[in-house]
């Protein structure tokens, strides 16, 4: 159901199957008369319902407390008058005034929770937060940087647009765009709080200015509509379950006429010689391992599927390889390592995989850092680069 | 502005007390309480407007932003059911480092400044979380001073009412919306 007035939108939603209640956009009415039609909607559904009754409002930007008064009462009156009742109330940390504002549910009766979501957007959040992994990251941006500065040009990024890199995870790529091309408006999102305080400490650290970080969900960014001529985000899609969520707000917060870039991987296409044999089975072993944890390391090629399905046109793909003949070898062996200890360790050990599958699946890693850093061989990954422009 | 006699002043609720440097003027906004008045809707537009307008350098403009448009948007609800018959409403806001100051000033006549010196003295008391609990519970319809009670308690903010030289009255809010460890 959507409710519309001249400035706010709500919407809300119930998922009979989870007993989740949702409610998204801006709740400012004048009177709560206005909410009676989401407020019945609210009695409808908690009636046939027994247990707990969840109420999303995860996506909830804003709301005053005419309508805070009239939602928290009624919650309050079903607890109080449903034995069989309990209700979880869902915030989410991105929205500032949500969680504080619904705790004080949890004081008025023992039925009612209040919890906000957060580490659980994302798949693979909890791995790649893991400060170790910093300096992995910041190696694959210099690896692939060497290729994406030209491909950016090409793909339509210029000086003094209006940029936004989605997913910046510790921002350092960010930085180079900033340097590169001296965009007019330069915002950065992510919802890791750790990277973000890493991302703004560097900029600080080396006088950077001029790259707005934000903390936010890219799959519901608060982001307004139609505000950039550039929308990046790289190596993204592939861990979430759900990539096409992302690419949607990509294109929202796009300009008509403006482009998205995105940058993924098909990580079994990674190889190496000599050794290749064991290079290449480990490879299709890491794309088996994300697709355990709902991520597609394979996503590279769907790119330009993904893209036309999302609504983009003049949709173009390539792809590039970053190689141990590159001039940096070394650099390309340590990110080769940092994989290794992610996929073979946490990762496999969290699949619980057995030692046996374990030290074939390393001993991958191991050859491919070989086949780097031997002085006849030659060791490669693969980036698939896609953009597309939004509709006028 | 006038800050003579009678002005009323309430210490923030959570620990310690803001300052009360003298903080430049971001933006000002004047329209006559009428027009305001006109249509519920400004509240939002004002406050979605200025809170966007004032947050593109703070450490997270979305959050900040997000959050001042949440305080703002209660202060000027507050004023659009309470306020005098007819006059300008003024609306500046300020900023010093991480306090932001938001001066409304509009039309006010005793039983309005009443209303607005009731509500503050209630944030005075040791009891305002409770009071504020109260009234976001009530089965009544919504008090006139839940916005700035849920401000003194929820936001922390520091509110302040005077009289001005010609006669209306100013709504003062001093708030600390960004944790600096952030």
């Amino acid at each position: 159901m959507i409710a519309e007035k001249t400035t706010q939108a709500f919407q809300w939603t119930y998922n009979e199957n989870d007993q989740e209640f949702a409610l998204h956009g801006s709740l400012r009415p004048q009177n709560a008369e206005e909410l009676s039609g989401c407020i019945s909607e609210l009695e409808h559904s908690v009636a046939n319902v027994s247990g707990k009754f969840y109420v999303n409002v995860r996506r909830l930007v804003r709301m005053n407390n005419v309508a805070f008064q009239a939602f928290a009462c009624k919650i309050l009156d079903l607890v109080h008058g449903r034995s069989d009742l309990n209700v979880h109330v869902t915030t989410s940390s991105v929205v500032g005034w949500a969680t504080r504002k619904f705790a004080v549910l949890e004081t008025m009766s023992d039925k009612i929770t209040v919890s906000e979501y957060d580490s659980e957007f994302y798949p693979g959040q909890s791995f790649v937060e893991d400060s170790e992994f910093i300096h992995v990251l910041r190696t694959q941006t210099k690896l692939t940087w060497h290729h994406e500065k030209d491909l950016l040009r090409k793909h339509g990024l210029k000086p003094g647009m209006q940029v936004a890199d989605i997913c910046c995870g510790i921002g350092d790529f960010a930085v180079l765009m900033q340097k590169e091309f001296s965009p007019d408006r330069l915002v950065a999102l992510d919802h890791s709080k750790s990277s973000l305080d890493y991302a703004r400490q560097v900029a600080a650290d080396f006088g950077i200015k001029g790259i707005d970080y934000v903390f936010g969900d890219a799959a519901d960014m608060l982001l307004e509509d139609d505000q950039f001529d550039f929308v990046t985000c790289r190596h993204s899609l592939q861990v979430f379950d759900r990539p096409e969520l992302i690419l949607k707000e990509l294109f929202r917060i796009c300009k008509p006429g403006g482009r998205v870039y995105v940058s993924n991987e098909k990580n079994s296409h990674c190889l190496g010689e000599p050794r290749g044999e064991s290079i290449q089975w480990t490879y299709n072993e890491v794309a088996k391992l994300w697709h355990h944890f709902d991520m597609d390391i394979e996503i590279g090629p769907k790119s330009r599927r993904l893209m036309l399905e999302g609504g983009f046109e003049d949709v173009t793909i390539g792809s590039f390889m970053v190689t141990s003949t590159d001039g940096d070898p070394q650099g390309f062996a340590d990110v080769i390592a940092s994989w290794k200890n992610l996929f073979a360790g946490k990762m496999a050990s969290e699949r619980g995989d057995d030692a046996a599958f374990v030290e074939r699946f390393a001993k991958g890693f191991d050859d491919h850092i070989f086949a780097a850093l031997h002085p006849k061989g030659y060791a490669g990954w693969p980036i698939w680069v896609a953009s597309g422009r939004k509709p006028l | 502005m006038d800050y003579a006699n009678g002005g009323i002043e309430m210490p923030a609720t959570s620990e310690g007390s803001l300052p009360r440097p003298d903080l430049p003027q971001m933006l000002q906004m004047d329209l006559d309480i009428g027009d305001f008045c006109s249509n519920w809707a400004h509240c939002d537009l004002l406050s979605a407007y200025l809170a966007r307008m004032v947050s593109h350098n703070r450490l997270d403009s979305l959050l900040f932003s997000n959050l001042y448009s949440s305080a703002l948007n209660e202060l000027l609800e507050t004023v659009f059911r309470v306020h005098g018959k007819s006059g300008k409403l003024e609306c500046s806001v300020r900023r010093r480092d991480g306090l932001d100051r938001i001066e409304l000033v509009f039309p006010a006549d005793e039983e309005t400044f009443r209303v607005y010196r009731e509500a503050i003295e209630k944030l005075s008391g040791g009891n305002a979380e409770k009071l504020y609990l109260e009234a976001l519970f009530t089965e009544d319809e919504p008090d006139a001073s839940l916005g700035l009670l849920e401000l003194g308690v929820d936001y922390g903010a520091r509110l302040s009412i005077d009289r001005t030289a010609d006669g209306r009255m100013c709504l003062v809010a001093e708030l600390a919306l960004e944790d600096e460890k952030e």
